[in-house]
């Protein structure tokens, strides 16, 4: 199977950060909140846990080489209200996840939005 | 003369009694309001909603700010925290999962919160943190202040005044912040809330602060919640479960990945 490149855009979007779901317990400074990257991949684990929630995700970075990326969401509690469940990801999952990346280009972004293979999608993924 | 005064007296009387036969009758008959279910504030997490700059700022986002009345020393203060803001090591402790939010930050989250009226004691509870408090209505003072010590939620009590409830804090832990912009206040704060639901499923607080080392007037901030869809559940939020944005020496939160290994580039 081929692999879609990792990052299918790097858009500036300046508006993001008034709308991103809030990050309960910590500062989001390491996350560059006017910048959004799209990370195909697949599912390799998903932490339903406080204070927030985890997807790890492999992609393929431009050699062709995997890469794990770390994308922190919101809280459970919020989340689940949202629609959301522990099984909203599975390993194995093919994803498009939107995010918000690291200023110092950590494998790491802040969860926006994320489209599942079959079409369904959470967050903000429009 | 003699015949006015007389009337006026009894009136005095009579309108005292009506009044505290309005609390006893509250207290005592269950015709307390009913607040079960949960709450959640419909705001953002900025305190102060009516100063903040930019309007409509996000306490996320660097560069906003409120307007607490402060002297020139607490302004000073706040400027130092903002600035920590601005370089993402601003000290919010509950960033390290180990201490309450405190009050009133604990009314400033943004998950689900309880209000459970009792005749004798009103709770608050919130998801984040988690956090409880206890308001004592049953008549008592405030402990002696050889009683007392600063705490995170401070020492409440309160009473109702017909359907609102109006309490008094003290004893709140100095520089303990309100929100994530950097305000804090001082260990002479005393915070007077009134909490009433003005509609249907709305509650609002309203704290008046005043605080004799920080403020140089009383600070006057607005908060309401709406009920969520009955049914709903309080849902556990244990923040040592899994956290992954530890804070370094230097007060930066870093980020792991899940097996530890710092994913800031250093």
């Amino acid at each position: 199977m081929t692999r879609k490149p990792i990052i299918l855009s790097a858009v500036a979007l300046l508006a993001v950060g008034a709308s991103l779901p809030g990050i309960a317990h910590h500062s989001a400074n390491m996350f560059d909140r006017s910048q959004t990257i799209d990370l195909v991949g697949e599912v390799v684990e998903f932490q339903w846990t406080s204070p927030h929630i985890w997807i790890q995700i492999n992609v393929e970075n431009e050699a062709g080489v995997l890469e794990e990326w770390s994308i922190e969401g919101g809280v459970p509690n919020r989340l689940y209200r949202a629609g959301w469940r522990p099984n909203s990801f599975e390993p194995g999952d093919r994803v498009i996840i939107r995010g918000s990346p690291m200023r110092d280009g950590g494998k790491a972004a802040l969860f926006i939005g994320a489209k599942l293979d079959d079409g369904s999608t959470l967050g903000r993924f429009e | 003369m003699r015949v006015l005064r007389t009337i006026a007296v009894f009136t005095a009387i009579a309108m005292t009694m009506a009044t505290g036969l309005t609390r006893a009758q509250s207290a005592d008959s269950g015709a307390l309001p009913d607040w079960s279910g949960v709450w959640q504030m419909t705001t953002n997490t900025v305190f102060d909603q009516a100063t903040v700059q930019p309007p409509g700022g996000n306490a996320n986002t660097v560069g906003t700010r409120e307007f607490p009345p402060y002297n020139e020393k607490w302004e000073a203060i706040y400027e130092a925290n903002l600035g920590l803001v601005a370089r993402g090591q601003f000290p919010d402790s509950i960033t390290t999962c180990g201490t309450p939010a405190g009050f009133p930050r604990m009314m400033n989250l943004p998950a689900g919160i309880e209000f459970v009226v009792r005749p004798e004691q009103f709770w608050i509870i919130t998801e984040d943190g988690p956090n409880v408090m206890r308001v004592y209505t049953d008549g008592r003072p405030h402990p002696a202040a050889e009683d007392r010590w600063p705490t995170y939620t401070g020492e409440s009590v309160g009473h109702w005044e017909d359907d609102t409830l109006v309490f008094e804090t003290i004893s709140l832990k100095a520089h303990m912040i309100l929100d994530r912009t950097g305000v804090v206040l001082s260990e002479q704060a005393r915070i007077v809330t009134r909490m009433r639901e003005i509609e249907d499923d709305l509650i609002e607080a309203h704290f008046a602060i005043d605080d004799a080392e920080a403020l140089t007037e009383t600070w006057h901030v607005r908060i309401q919640y709406a009920r969520l869809p009955p049914g709903t559940r309080m849902i556990e939020f244990a923040c040592a479960e899994n956290n992954r944005n530890p804070v370094d020496e230097q007060g930066r939160t870093l980020t792991l990945d899940r097996e530890g290994n710092i994913l800031d580039q250093l």
